[in-house]
């Protein structure tokens, strides 16, 4: 198991350094929308085996939020980015 | 910025000076200020170290950068919350000073075996080809959060939070007991 994370600001760290939030989850549903998707939105969550995205915490190091694309089976992580680029990108 | 005088009492226990052959000693550092800067996203080190040093030529610009757009402005002297009040106004609006020399104190650990000392607690690589003298790392050294900062080839110093200071000496003690 990869136990090394390339936080962008940091460089190399071990996992020890993180916490982990879990899975970035779907963009959020309007206001008004469908109780049941805002049930899917706030408690269901995926279990892939694969890759998987997940927001960590480097709290031990830069402090800033990361989204970590990871894969379930090997715990290769191949993306890590800030997640702050995120607002900028696909996820508005 | 504090408006009362601070009353400055070491944050380490009694310490007993190494011996002469030890290859390691461990000694807080006195007095002194920690200045935490933040600016936006697009503040430039560079740029910043300048304008230190032109407002306040007698501390020094030795900033260590913590995070993105956040740095650590260390100095050896004694700045009055005056001085600072001034400092802050004369610099660009994008960045900000926050005092923390009540919340963060400085220690130094040097000698032959400081590096194999510290990589007992961190696993950043601290090779002189890779952390060069006068670069920074925010990490962990076991479980306590520390700036580590490389000082000499053979010297380092660590910024920790002041609550968690003697925790951090007494496990760096036990690291480097071999080597004394």
């Amino acid at each position: 198991m990869s136990s090394l994370v390339k936080c962008p600001h940091c460089g190399l760290r071990p996992r020890e350094e993180f916490t982990i939030r879990g899975e970035v989850a779907t963009p959020r549903p309007d206001a008004g929308a469908d109780e049941a998707l805002w049930f899917d939105h706030v408690y269901l969550r995926d279990n892939p085996r694969g890759e998987h995205r997940e927001y960590w915490h480097h709290s031990g190091g830069c402090r800033r939020w990361l989204v970590l694309t990871r894969n379930t089976l090997t715990h290769e992580t191949s993306d890590v980015v800030d997640a702050s680029t995120l607002k900028l990108g696909e996820r508005a | 910025m504090r408006d009362y005088p601070l009353e400055n009492r070491g944050a380490f226990p009694p310490h007993v000076a190494a011996g002469a052959g030890a290859s390691i000693s461990l000694a807080p550092v006195k007095g002194g200020f920690v200045i935490h800067l933040l600016g936006d996203a697009k503040s430039d080190e560079a740029a910043l170290k300048k304008a230190l040093a032109k407002i306040a030529p007698e501390l020094g610009a030795d900033v260590r950068k913590s995070a993105p757009n956040q740095w650590f402005w260390v100095g050896d002297a004694d700045v009055s919350s005056d001085r600072l009040t001034e400092i802050q106004a004369g610099l660009p609006s994008q960045f900000a000073l926050a005092d923390q020399t009540h919340g963060r104190v400085r220690m130094r650990l040097s000698g032959p075996s400081s590096r194999t000392v510290l990589a007992k607690g961190t696993m950043v690589d601290l090779s002189a080809d890779l952390f060069a003298i006068g670069q920074s790392a925010m990490t962990q050294i076991g479980h306590i959060g520390a700036m580590i900062t490389r000082i000499e080839d053979d010297s380092f110093e660590l910024i920790v939070l002041r609550s968690f200071a003697g925790s951090l000496w007494d496990e760096l003690n036990h690291m480097a007991a071999e080597f004394r």
